[in-house]
């Protein structure tokens, strides 16, 4: 319901942004339903004064001048799309502002992208809403205009016309006003199954392996068929509610003509010659009935789909963004990191991924995080960065909580490294102003000689044609050069082998600073100070001589053998 | 015949009765159509004239018809349409699910919904628009006719204005094809920078620079508003040629018309069914759209049948003998993989280690026939895989994944998926110590797999329960401990070898403990078996060594 309105208010917004455009559309359109004034009375002039009172050049000026008049609405109408366009513009505009702010936060508070299916989904949805928006002012707008034209046409041709055309329209306007709620819910039934189908065919794409796996086709095909056979029926009942709409129409469009020609009679008795019911005819079949057909078509069909597209944009762009707490910083010195107690699970029932963990890396620290993947060391990371929030426990940097943090003062490279199109300086300097020179830097991490490839600091640079390992390399020296004191590296050189890794993480041993390293290979911990192991809510710290003397899982990810005729897993699980 | 082709000649032919319906309404509409003008006008003309209203009937009918045949119409279009479109998405859904895993090798999952979605619902449009296209000639021809009846110098008039139609609307096609390309390509540079955004949302959240990326994405939409109006203008430019075209073309023909009114050679009532005439032939461009979307259906169709043009996998029709679950790879080569061969002994286990991109993964997808190889066999108990029928195949192999899919609805259906067998699925779920967290969750098994956040490493336990419920011979499990800590892990190998039951295992693993645990190791080195022995053997190979120093 709130959603609902959320739309509505969004409409409503679109519709009233300028009143300067609104006073625009209405003008141009006052000319682009000047036909619609006119049109009756020039042929009943034409036909009554002119071809056949024997007077053909009268009635060649009457044409002539409904032609001009034809001319200028074309005009007008011309107009009239550009003011809409101009209105709905804008609406796209801020409908793909939200989409993305809002992707872009819960991608980011999920720490995980959604996939790009969902990208396309969304730009979609987001010209579906604009083009049915423009359908849904352009109809609305015209069917107005023409119907007020159209009876002040009529009012001047011959008033005794207005009770014989009028009533039967009112009817089948009214007709089609109580079918319409009828309409729309079946229109909305029908998007909605038809999203349905999709998700189900892509849920059966994307667990193939395991449907196959599992020798579950038929009964995947059955759970797939039931959404398919749903939108079937779904469709039968839109193409029954649809002829209904036809039906409607066509009684509403075709009455007025059928009542006008029974009127003849009674008409021909008050003086109303056959030149004035042509004009009329004219006004019905030209003006009146198809702006009565626009109408009946894009509010049953736009204004639906623009309800449902808006509906799912607001799904996806989530609520308005309320304002956060501002950062705090933890003042100009080296941090210290302190977490205790802390406590984290992925949902309410889920078991804790981390568990009452306490951990200290004194200011200057060196630690490297190790485990088996899939572990909890990523989100350990996080909840250090401050993109998780622990759900029990204390997580301070520098004795600030790491929600809280200034982001300028930690810097987190993940995995997949981020390089986005741009000049590799404005990729190095993404984090502010650099403390050291870009050249120095990209020496530090071992970057140099991929930039000189690339052209440079000042080159242009695609991340689609580097390999994730250069990607990686550009990130490293982006964390170089930022003025943070805390560095998290999560698994940040997996793409460098091993003797590269080995530089950059000897560069950020040597930065001033905190470092952090979720370790992709054993040989990261042999660098660090400290060891933190990780295996399940089981955390034990050292260093890497005492783990791989006391830690029997992390003397087997050393590569130590054990020693003969020690089961290391019984020691372990003791 | 294209293939395309022959798709919609079938989902014609398949709209039954709908089809006769279809043809009825769409001839009769437009006969009757043609017909209305000119008993409208004669309507009139008799009105006007005050010899009574004995026509009055008659256009009561005519208009009932044509509103009976218009609904007729849009009721059969709609409803074989839904028809049509729905058996092509079954079969499409067929063609996916019985094609395997090679199907999403083809086809990403994007282009799969794509065809089974749209695609499927343009060809099923077919019948109507066939129908509508043949019926094209009707009101174009029958207005020329008419008019000619009426008199002979207003068809010319109609047919010089149809020709000036023709051109606008060729016109205007060149015209917004050029200016689209530009928006789209600016569309697409949003919607790049959008994904490549995203793909760094954990970067972005710790450096708290959402604001500055959106703003980054949303660079090019004043470009893009620039490109959006150069079409509504466009647009707008045709709308004013087409909207002046056929008034005009009505005012030609009603000052001809006149003419001839004064003259004596038209009544009022022709002159009245000629203006209406002008239009109904203008009208040809809104016919031509029944051609264009036959032509969308045409291409839709060619889309279509590429994915239901692809054999499913075939399956034999044998058991598998009493027999332990021994797996022979025979000279087994396919994309990735040189002749491998080695055995495991029915109740064995057997590990598959080699650095990522050595082809293990592989290795494991042709031991259950989740892919078949270019060379060679994969045998079961003595029997080639592929001579297996489905049923037996999948009752005795199971497989576990290192990022499981879940496929059901609630998470008993998810575990239970490749058992008929509900009643497995506590027992499974226990093996895999995966029924503690799941009993834990607010409606325990029934839970729907939608609403259970999950670590990676519960996830990867329901996908074990999945395989140990199913797998009565074999059990596969392709890197499918990699998340548990090591008590889950024991507590779960354990449970694989301890007990009464003592199935066959292939393991691809990454941890020493894990191929320690094996009876005997598999080393995959760029495609081929590099070594095959004991762990305790092989481990005097540093590059074996070596291969578990990657990925702590």
């Amino acid at each position: 319901m709130a959603r609902r309105r959320g739309a509505r208010r969004e409409v409503v917004r679109a519709l009233t942004a300028d009143p300067r455009l609104l006073a625009r559309l209405a003008g141009w359109s006052v000319l682009e339903a000047a036909p619609a004034l006119l049109l009756g009375q020039a042929v009943a002039r034409a036909i009554g004064d002119g071809f056949a009172a024997g007077r053909p050049w009268t009635g060649a000026a009457w044409l002539a001048v409904l032609g001009a008049v034809w001319v200028a609405a074309a005009y007008g109408a011309r107009q009239v799309v550009l003011a809409v366009a101009a209105m709905v513009e804008p609406f796209r505009e801020r409908l793909t502002a939200r989409v993305v702010a809002g992707t872009i936060r819960s991608a980011a508070a999920a720490g995980r992208p959604p996939g790009s299916a969902a990208v396309a989904r969304s730009t979609l949805q987001v010209e579906l809403a604009r083009d049915a928006l423009a359908a849904v002012v352009m109809v609305v707008r015209g069917f107005l205009f023409t119907a007020v034209s159209v009876v002040a046409g009529l009012l001047a041709l011959e008033p005794r016309l207005l009770p014989v055309v009028l009533p039967p329209f009112a009817a089948g306007l009214a007709l089609f006003a109580l079918s319409l709620p009828a309409l729309a819910r079946r229109q909305r039934a029908y998007l909605l199954a038809d999203e349905r189908t999709a998700a189900a065919t892509g849920d059966v794409a994307a667990g193939l392996r395991d449907i196959t796996a599992c020798g579950a086709e038929d009964r995947a095909e059955a759970a797939a068929g039931r959404a398919v056979a749903a939108q079937a029926a779904a469709g039968r009942r839109l193409a029954r509610v649809t002829a209904l709409r036809t039906a409607v129409l066509a009684v509403g469009a075709w009455a007025p003509v059928l009542a006008l020609l029974a009127a003849v009679p009674w008409l021909r008795d008050h003086g109303v010659g056959p030149a004035v019911v042509v004009g009329a005819l004219a006004y019905l079949t030209q003006s009146l009935i198809p702006a009565f057909t626009g109408l009946v078509e894009g509010l049953g069909v736009s204004a639906v789909r623009l309800g449902v597209a808006l509906g799912r944009i607001a799904e996806t762009a989530g609520p308005v963004q309320r304002h956060a707490l501002p950062p705090i910083s933890a003042g100009g010195d080296v941090p210290h990191v302190l977490l205790h107690g802390v406590t984290y699970a992925y949902g309410p029932h889920a078991a804790p991924v981390v568990d009452g963990l306490d951990l200290t890396v004194p200011a200057g620290g060196h630690l490297a995080v190790v485990g088996p993947s899939g572990i909890g060391k990523s989100t350990l990371a996080a909840l250090i960065t401050g993109t998780r929030r622990p759900g029990a426990g204390l997580v301070l940097v520098g004795g600030v909580p790491a929600d809280r943090l200034d982001p300028a003062e930690r810097v987190l490279i993940p995995q997949e490294a981020y390089v986005f199109a741009g000049t590799l300086r404005a990729n190095l300097c993404y984090h502010g102003p650099p403390s050291v020179p870009v050249e120095e830097a990209l020496a530090a991490v071992g970057a140099d000689a991929l930039a000189d490839r690339l052209g440079g600091p000042d080159a242009e640079i695609d991340p689609r044609a580097l390999s994730a390992g250069e990607r990686q390399l550009v990130a490293l020296a982006r964390a170089y050069l930022s003025p943070a004191r805390l560095v998290v590296l999560d698994e940040a050189t997996c793409h460098l082998d091993p003797a590269a890794e080995a530089r950059a993480e000897e560069a950020f041993a040597r930065r001033p600073g905190t470092l952090i390293v979720i370790a992709h290979r054993i040989s990261s911990a042999r660098r660090a100070r400290a060891v933190l192991l990780m295996d399940g809510t089981d955390v034990r710290s050292g260093t890497h001589d005492a783990l791989v003397a006391t830690a029997p899982l992390y003397a087997d990810l050393a590569g130590h053998r054990p020693p003969p005729g020690r089961d290391p897993e019984r020691e372990h699980a003791r | 015949m294209r293939p395309g082709d022959r798709l919609v000649a079938r989902t014609v032919r398949g709209a039954g009765p709908w089809q006769a319906v279809l043809a009825v309404a769409v001839l009769g509409g437009a006969a009757l159509q043609l017909a209305l003008p000119a008993v409208l006008g004669h309507a009139l003309d008799a009105l006007t004239g005050g010899r009574g209203d004995a026509r009055l009937p008659l256009c009561a009918a005519v208009v009932g018809g044509l509103v009976l045949c218009e609904t007729a119409e849009v009721w059969a279009a709609g409803a074989s349409g839904a028809r049509a479109s729905s058996r092509l998405r079954g079969r499409a859904l067929r063609a996916v699910l019985w094609g395997g895993p090679a199907t999403t090798r083809r086809f990403t999952e994007g282009d799969l919904v794509t065809r089974a979605g749209v695609n499927a619902e343009e060809v099923g449009r077919a019948p109507d628009a066939l129908v509508s296209a043949a019926a094209l000639a009707v009101p174009t021809l029958g207005a020329l006719a008419a008019l000619a009846l009426l008199d002979p110098w207003l068809p010319a008039v109609l047919l010089a204005g149809l020709v000036l139609i023709t051109l606008v609307l060729r016109g205007f096609l060149r015209d917004s094809t050029a200016v689209a390309g530009g928006y789209q390509r600016l569309q697409g540079e949003i919607a790049a920078r959008f994904t490549g955004a995203l793909g760094g949302a954990a970067t972005i959240a710790a450096a708290g620079t959402a604001g500055r990326e959106t703003a980054r994405v949303l660079a090019p939409l004043p470009a893009l508003r620039e490109h959006a109006l150069r079409l509504w203008r466009a647009n707008a430019r045709a709308g004013v040629r087409t909207g002046v075209t056929v008034p005009l073309l009505e005012i030609a023909v009603l000052a001809v018309g006149g003419w001839r009114l004064s003259a004596g050679a038209l009544t009022v009532g022709g002159l009245y069914a000629a203006a209406r005439y002008a239009v109904l032939g203008a009208g040809l461009s809104g016919a031509l759209g029944g051609l264009g979307r036959l032509a969308r259906a045409r291409a839709a169709a060619g889309r279509l049948a590429e994915l239901l043009d692809q054999p499913p996998v075939a399956h034999g029709d044998r058991t598998l003998p009493a027999g332990p679950g021994t797996l022979e790879f025979r000279d087994v080569s396919a994309p990735g993989l040189t002749g491998v061969a080695f055995t495991v002994a029915g109740g064995t286990a057997t590990a598959v280690v080699g650095r990522s991109g050595s082809g293990k993964s592989l290795l494991a997808e042709l031991a259950g026939r989740l892919a078949d190889p270019a060379a060679g066999a994969v045998l079961l108990d003595g029997v080639p895989l592929p001579e297996l029928a489905r049923a037996e195949l999948r009752r005795a192999v199971g497989y576990a994944f290192e990022r499981p899919v879940l496929v059901g609805a609630t998470l008993a259906d998810a575990i239970g998926l490749g058992t008929g067998d509900p009643g497995r699925v506590p027992d499974a779920a226990r093996a895999a110590c995966a029924d503690g967290f799941v009993r834990r969750l607010p409606r325990g098994y029934a839970t729907p797999v939608a609403e259970a956040p999950m670590s990676g490493g519960e996830r990867q336990r329901v996908g074990l329960a999945r395989a140990i419920a199913q797998g009565g011979r074999l059990l596969v499990l392709d890197d499918a401990t990699s998340s548990l800590d090591t008590v889950t892990e024991r507590q779960v190998s354990a449970a694989l070898t301890g007990g009464g039951e003592r199935r066959t295992r292939l393991i691809v693993a990454h941890r020493p403990a894990t191929a320690r645990a094996a009876d005997q190791v598999v080393w995959i080195d760029a495609g081929r078996v590099r070594a095959a022995g004991t762990h305790e053997e092989l481990w005097r190979d540093p590059g074996y060594r070596a291969v578990f120093q990657e990925g702590a």
